[in-house]
C-alpha cells in the first residue's frame, strides 16, 4: 500500500477531498481511519455513500488501519484521512510510514487558536503535530491541490504554544 | 408548517433566501447555514438545533451531493422529521415558500425534486436567437 496522501481534515470525505485530491491525485481506494466512525455501519454508509462509485472506500479503526499497512503486499495507491493530527500520529506510531502528512482541514472550534490560514490548533493538536515532526514527518498546510502549500514548522508550533 | 433550511458553502445560500424573500416577501421558518470554516460537528449541531425547532418537520436542502454540508445535515437528522434535497436551486425555494402551507413534509419533499428538475432546461435556440 501506498500513501499517495495522507490528509489530516475534520470533515473526512467532502469536496475539497474527493473533487480537488481525488481528481488530481487519482487514488485506487480512501481509507477513513477513526473508530468512531468504523463502530457505526450506519455512519460509515453515510461518509461512503458521499465518494463516486470508482473510489475504493474502507472505513477502519486505527488498529485495523495499522493492520492493513502492515500485511497489506498490494499496490493500491491509497489517500489516508483521518480526523485529526493524534490519530495520524496514532499509525505513525504504530508503523504506518509517513514521508508527509497535509494539514488538510482543522477548523475553527472553542479552545482552538489559528496556527495558519485556515488551520486551528488547541494545545493536544499542537502536541501530535511537534511529536509527528519529531518523527521524521513533513507537515504541510495546503486545502486543494491549486491552493499555496505553507510548511508547518517546530518554530511556528512553538510560537503559537508561548 | 414545514421549516426549510439552505445549507451551502459560502453564502450561495443567504443570498437565495434575499432573491426568494424579493420575489416572494417575507418566509418565516425558511433560513440559511453556511460551512464556512465550521467543523463537521460544529455544522451538525447547529443544523440539530433548527430541526428540534421545527415541530411540523424540516426540509433541508444542500448545495451538493458528498459535500460536507451533506454529511453534516445527514448525521443531524438522524430519527428526525426531516427530508434532506441536494442540489438546491431558486426554483424549489420558490415552490416551497408557496406550499409548504398546504403539504405535509412527505409530499412537499417530492414535489420540490420534481420542481427543481423541470427548473432545469435548454432554451431551444430559434433563427432569431442566432441573429
Amino acid at each position: 500500500m501506498e500513501a499517495v496522501l495522507a490528509r489530516i481534515d475534520d470533515r473526512f470525505i467532502h469536496g475539497q477531498v474527493v473533487v480537488g485530491w481525488c481528481r488530481r491525485l487519482d487514488p485506487d481506494r480512501l481509507l477513513l481511519c477513526n473508530d468512531a466512525i468504523a463502530a457505526d455501519p450506519w455512519q460509515c454508509s453515510v461518509y461512503a455513500s458521499s465518494v463516486p462509485p470508482r473510489y475504493r472506500v474502507d472505513i477502519l479503526s486505527r488498529e485495523a488501519t495499522a493492520a492493513l499497512w502492515r500485511d497489506d503486499r498490494g499496490t493500491d495507491r491509497t489517500l489516508l484521512l483521518t480526523g485529526s493530527p493524534a490519530d495520524m500520529l496514532w499509525l505513525v506510531q504504530a508503523g504506518v510510514a509517513l514521508a508527509e502528512v497535509n494539514v488538510g482541514g482543522m477548523h475553527a472550534a472553542a479552545g482552538k487558536a489559528e496556527l495558519l490560514p485556515g488551520v486551528y490548533a488547541d494545545a493536544a493538536d499542537r502536541r501530535a503535530l511537534a511529536d509527528l515532526l519529531a518523527a521524521g514527518v513533513v507537515l504541510f498546510a495546503q486545502s486543494v491541490p491549486g491552493a499555496p502549500r505553507h510548511p508547518l514548522t517546530r518554530d511556528l508550533l512553538q510560537e503559537a504554544t508561548t | 408548517m414545514v421549516h426549510g433550511l439552505v445549507i451551502t458553502h459560502g453564502d450561495l445560500g443567504r443570498e437565495m433566501l434575499r432573491v426568494v424573500e424579493l420575489v416572494m416577501g417575507p418566509v418565516p421558518g425558511l433560513t440559511a447555514l453556511s460551512n464556512d470554516g465550521a467543523s463537521l460537528p460544529e455544522l451538525s449541531e447547529r443544523i440539530g438545533s433548527v430541526a428540534a425547532a421545527a415541530e411540523e418537520g424540516l426540509l433541508v436542502f444542500t448545495d451538493d451531493f458528498g459535500g460536507s454540508c451533506t454529511t453534516a445535515a445527514r448525521l443531524a437528522l438522524r430519527g428526525r422529521q426531516a427530508r434532506l434535497l441536494t442540489g438546491v436551486n431558486l426554483a424549489m425555494l420558490l415552490e416551497f415558500a408557496a406550499w409548504r402551507d398546504e403539504l405535509p413534509l412527505a409530499e412537499l419533499s417530492g414535489r420540490l425534486v420534481n420542481t427543481g428538475r423541470e427548473a432545469i432546461s435548454e432554451v431551444v435556440p430559434t433563427p432569431g436567437d442566432t441573429g
